[in-house]
């Protein structure tokens, strides 16, 4: 106010000023023009000087009456018109020219521009499809929560802030964080609670001028009804990253905020599950108001899998896993079913495990901190392809056709175990695991008694044959049965476990080079599954599915894609990786010792006697330094028209056949059932386990078992011609 | 002597054409072409209003309408006042100049809004800005002032004086400070002073003075604003306008985004428009402050080129029809008013359009009968009574 009065003052005082200067000037044109103003009005008198002293021209003209004269001033006049003409003229000429090439030369540049100002195209989230397992039950399914979500300036509100806080019954510090959350994009609103009860939605809405930039919305989450059940297979979808968005592959379009596999399943075939975007074209206005929408195409949700996973069979797995690990020294355990014949794999466990629906919405820091501790032995990790441990007694198999294949032994050659081996001199003993010795051994009873001193003899018979044979004989023919390489399985993490190599010892050992060189003990630790071997529980089961059937398959989890509309768009591709170069009798010889495990060696004969099925499998117990012995039990069913293979390891267990043999008896049994399509909730009931299938695809449920009666039936005839045994799964159909 | 300049006056009565124009007196309290003109100028600027203002609750169309009501009474009333009457009173002009530009300053009444003090509110009344009704004194002022010589003006130290009080309302204004209705005032006294007889040098060196002052300025100011520590002489948001319009900046979500979305609008019409209301550009908000500054870009959305062109050559007829008005003004007092008009006219069509085009930099400066505002719409009335009384009272 002050200002605007000492302004006031100065104005008027300068002005005051220039008044007084004005009549001054005044004062001195009328002194001296007093006659010729009336003159001075009139146009006609248009350069005729006021004053005539002050005006040059007119008056130093002594004919100012003539023409000539006359005729200038005129002239001038004219001119002044003109300047003031051709000035307004060229201004409108100018405005007319660049209006002409702005609204008629670049008219369509800039509808484009008012259409990308009026129109927003905002891409609505599909749902993304359903998984099933082998049964057509749901293992991940879609959800429908009310979500309330807040504009980012609502973090500079505590009022809303804390009514919110009143209403969700959240921590006031925990709304203020959500808001601030930036992980889904600095624009997007963020969810400050999902799954919010009716009541309260009800109650925002009808309250919703107290909470200004807050809204609720129905959103479709991940859901996975049963919990943490094949949650490693299953993996788990999340918020796309801005590193998804731009990572994404072509033809997967990915808008800001979806929900992008993240692990497992639902990476693997994230571009099949994914559903195509709806689109909706909204007339908004300049603070981005909605309008009008004008037009809206849904989205279509993504495509349904089904897997060759059985959730039943998986979650004996699962239970049965758990209970050895409680029940002993274990501290984890892993296991892994495959069909022989395929390759599908039937089920495939790890525990500790993991709930996949913490992972909706982004998983809290301190659950994913956690989760990367050694105390909570990493539940994330999927130890039936990232696990590596040494193969223990289960390579016997391998290692025994190896010899057999090479001619080093028979089935008739008989080895003399006293307990020590001293097969490399005397200055390098070797112990088998029965101090004592077994005696005189021939193949099938070194692989039932799982003695040592019969497999250093194969060893030392490819040490001294390297010469001719090649130092990497044994491991080129254990790599035929898929050891030492990946076995490509659709999902993210496997690991190609080892087989030892002169080559890979150098290189492993190249910064300590007394310690690279290859050694006979470096052979005969990894002829019974020592030493430098490492491999994983699902290798370990398709090498044990290819025994059965001379075949290496690829593991697999996909069984069948259906699209949106129920048609089947893709279905379950078996391939065929190479058959190990076995002649047929080596690998009978190997399949009747593998049996002779079950029905004659003591320790495991009791764990399979009350089965129906036969069997054919083998012990393992790895030594691993500084802990435990880990537990390792391989097998197939039935012996005779081998169906399925399974591998299961129990980290620092104990010895395989008290640990890892029950759990894959159990295992096997309820795989069996599920062959004959017997296994189902109350089947698992009377089995002591508590399963519930809930949501079921119960068409393609039928279809499966129709499925597998018709294949059943074709392969019991075949059985039937090509061998007379009295299989007895087979026999119970 | 007088006979020999008698030019115009005595031409007139041996042109057959202009001595039939002049004949019917049915007409005679109007010039019927320059009426014309203007009504179907307010005509299409009431229809664009009508568009402009119907997606702002901020603007009323009949408040638009209430100011063409009272203008057109003025106009009518200053139309039958003989405007010789008005050739003595310099002086006052100036005083009412300087007190009208100044109220706003005034405790109480005075009004101020996004840093400019330009408005006063009379209890009941809508909110005035004097700096408009002040622009129809300057024309009076600058008409009387140079008319008092004759229609010459040789000497410097007389057209320096002349200068300096025509600076005056510049002066005054500045103190709001509204420079685009200030560069009005300066327009006004420039087209005066062409009209009148001033010596071309001395105006060539005069605006060649004000430009490399205003170069001076745009170069020094940060530099007087780092040494003052606030912001003093060229106003921030001036500098940024600048250097959008020089293209030195293109930062379209910031200081370009006015001109940005004006070009968007008035693009986008393309050559025949949109049609009639359906100016998405102002009725969803993107285009701001369209019912003033920005009225054009709705013109030219709607109607496109075509309803452009219509507009500008209404001008050019306004324009046109004024200075053959002057021309048969027979004094040189009336024929200074209407070139001063013409002045102001033709330099708020140009910058107001050409602002929204790029080719002028962004100055609040309204279109005449067709922006937005009371106060405008009144003043542009009063300039069109004025100038018919200049026909009414020179004898036709």
């Amino acid at each position: 106010m002050l200002t605007a009065i000492l302004v006031t003052v100065l104005v008027l005082a300068v002005a005051a000023v220039l008044i007084f200067v004005f009549l001054r000037s005044k004062g001195t044109i009328d002194s001296g023009a007093r006659k010729g103003k009336l003159n001075v009005k009139h146009i006609n008198s248009v350069g005729v000087a006021a004053k005539a002293p002050k005006v040059t021209t007119s008056a130093r003209m002594p004919d100012a009456s003539s023409r000539s004269v006359a005729a200038a001033p005129g002239d001038s006049l004219k001119m002044r018109f003109l300047a003031v003409g051709v000035i307004a003229g060229a201004a409108l000429t100018a405005l007319t020219g660049k209006l002409f090439s702005v609204q008629v030369l670049s008219g369509s540049d800039y509808q484009r521009q008012a259409e990308k100002n009026l129109y927003t195209t905002v891409a609505t989230p599909a749902p993304r499809g359903v998984v099933y397992d082998a049964q057509g039950i749901a293992l991940i399914t879609n959800r429908q929560v009310q979500t309330v979500l807040a504009d980012s300036d609502v973090a500079e509100n505590p009022d809303v802030m804390l009514r919110l806080s009143a209403v969700l019954g959240i921590p006031y510090n925990v709304v203020r964080n959500r808001i601030l959350d930036l992980t889904s994009g600095a624009q997007s609103q963020r969810v400050v609670a999902s799954d919010v009860s009716l009541r309260d939605i009800a109650y925002i809405n009808e309250h919703i001028d107290a909470f200004p930039g807050v809204v609720t919305q129905v959103r479709t989450t991940r859901s996975y009804p049963h919990g943490s059940l094949a949650a490693h297979v299953l993996g788990y979808a999340g918020t796309a990253s801005s590193d998804d968005l731009s990572k994404a592959a072509e033809g997967r379009d990915i808008e800001m905020g979806d929900a992008v596999g993240k692990a497992g399943i639902e990476s693997a075939y994230d571009d099949l599950l994914a559903g195509d975007h709806g689109q909706r074209v909204l007339v908004t206005d300049a603070k981005g108001a909605i309008q009008e929408v004008v037009s809206e195409t849904d989205p279509t949700k993504g495509n349904d899998l089904y897997l060759t996973l059985s959730a039943r069979v998986q979650h004996v797995a699962e239970e049965e896993i758990k209970k050895a690990v409680k029940s002993s020294t274990g501290k984890a355990a892993s296991i892994a079913v495959v069909d022989v014949e395929t390759g599908g794999v039937l089920a495939m466990a790890s525990y500790p495990t993991y709930e996949p629906e913490t992972f909706v919405g982004g998983v809290s820091q301190d659950v994913w901190d956690e989760y990367q501790t050694e105390a909570s032995r990493y539940p994330m990790l999927n130890r039936a392809i990232s696990g590596t441990y040494p193969a223990a007694s289960c390579f016997k198999a391998f290692t025994g056709m190896a010899g057999l294949t090479y001619g080093f032994v028979t089935t008739s050659t008989t080895v003399n175990c006293t307990g020590t081996w001293t097969g490399f001199g005397d200055d390098y003993p070797q112990k088998c695991w029965v101090s004592w010795g077994h005696g005189n051994v021939a193949l099938h009873q070194a692989i039932v008694d799982s003695c040592d001193v019969y497999f250093y003899e194969i060893a030392r018979s490819f040490y001294r044959q390297r010469e001719s044979i090649g130092t990497d004989a044994m491991q080129d023919f254990i790599k035929e049965f898929g050891f030492g390489s990946k076995t490509n399985i659709e999902i993210s993490g496997e690991s190609e476990g080892r087989v030892p190599t002169p080559e890979w010892k150098a290189e492993y050992f190249k910064d300590a080079p007394e310690q690279a060189q290859w050694l006979p003990g470096d052979i005969s630790n990894m002829v019974i599954g020592q030493g430098y071997v490492l491999v994983t529980p699902l290798q370990e089961a398709r090498a044990y599915a290819a025994i059965a059937s001379g075949k290496l398959m690829k593991p697999h989890f996909l069984h069948e894609v259906r699209n949106s509309i129920g048609d089947a768009v893709l279905s379950e591709t078996t391939e065929e990786v190479s058959r190990p170069e076995v002649s047929e009798a080596n690998l009978k010889a190997m399949r009747e010792a593998l049996h002779g495990v079950i029905t004659e060696e003591d320790a495991v004969v009791p764990l399979f006697s009350g089965y129906s099925w036969s069997a054919a499998g083998k012990t393992g117990t790895a030594q691993v330094s500084g802990k435990n012995d880990f537990a390792w039990f391989s097998m197939y069913a039935p012996y005779k028209n081998p169906r399925y293979a399974l591998s299961v390891c129990i980290e620092e267990g104990g010895s395989g056949a008290s640990v890892a043999a029950p759990v894959a008896a159990a295992v096997m049994d309820a795989v069996m059932k599920y062959e004959n399509g017997k296994l189902d909730d109350s089947a698992l009931k009377d089995m002591g386990y508590d399963f519930e299938a809930g949501i079921v695809d119960s068409s393609y449920a039928k279809a499966a078992k129709k499925k597998k009666k018709s294949s059943k039936k074709s392969s019991t005839s075949t059985s039937g011609s090509s061998s007379s045994s009295s299989d007895s799964s087979s026999s119970q159909e | 002597m007088a006979q020999q300049f008698n030019e115009i006056s005595s031409v007139q009565p041996r042109d057959p054409q202009l001595l039939k124009a002049a004949k019917p007196k049915r007409f005679g309290f109007m010039n019927v072409p320059f009426v014309a003109i203007v009504a179907v100028l307010v005509a299409y600027g009431l229809v664009v209003q009508f568009s402009a203002t119907s997606a702002d609750a901020d603007y009323s169309f009949a408040r638009q309408l209430s100011g063409v009501v009272i203008g057109l009474i003025l106009a009518v009333g200053i139309s039958r006042f003989d405007y010789h009457a008005l050739g003595g009173f310099t002086t006052l002009f100036l005083v009412l100049i300087v007190v009208l530009l100044i109220s706003p300053h005034l405790p109480f009444i005075g009004v101020s809004n996004k840093g400019a003090t330009s408005w006063i509110k009379l209890g009941p009344l809508p909110q005035l800005q004097p700096g408009e009704f002040a622009k129809v004194l300057v024309v009076l002022l600058c008409a009387s002032v140079v008319s008092r010589y004759g229609g010459r003006l040789d000497d410097l130290r007389e057209y320096l004086k002349t200068v300096a009080i025509l600076a005056v309302p510049f002066v005054a204004i500045m103190t709001q400070p509204d420079f685009g209705t200030g560069l009005v005032y300066l327009v006004i006294a420039t087209f005066t002073l062409i009209a009148g007889g001033a010596n071309w040098r001395f105006m060539v060196g005069t605006v060649v003075a004000g430009l490399a002052f205003c170069v001076l300025v745009f170069v020094t100011d940060p530099i007087l604003d780092s040494i003052a520590g606030t912001d003093v002489g060229l106003k921030d948001y001036q500098r940024a306008r600048l250097m959008v319009w020089n293209g030195s900046t293109t930062d379209t979500s910031g200081d370009a985004y006015n001109v940005q979305q004006a070009m968007i609008a008035i693009g986008s019409g393309g050559l025949t428009g949109k049609g009639f209301m359906n100016a998405t550009q102002s009725t969803l908000g993107f285009l701001p402050e369209a019912p003033t500054d920005f009225v054009f870009c709705v013109l030219a959305e709607e109607f496109g080129f075509v309803g452009a062109v219509v507009l500008i050559v209404l001008y050019a007829a306004l324009i046109l029809a004024s200075i053959l008005i002057a021309r048969r003004s027979n004094d040189l007092f009336g024929m200074l008013i209407v070139m001063a008009c013409v002045g102001l006219w033709t330099f708020q069509i140009f910058e107001n359009i050409g602002m929204d085009i790029g080719l002028m930099p962004v100055t609040g400066i309204p279109l005449p009968f067709m922006s937005y505002g009371t106060s405008f719409m009144i003043m542009n009335f009063c300039l069109v009574g004025l100038i018919n009384s200049i026909w009414v009272h020179n004898g036709h």
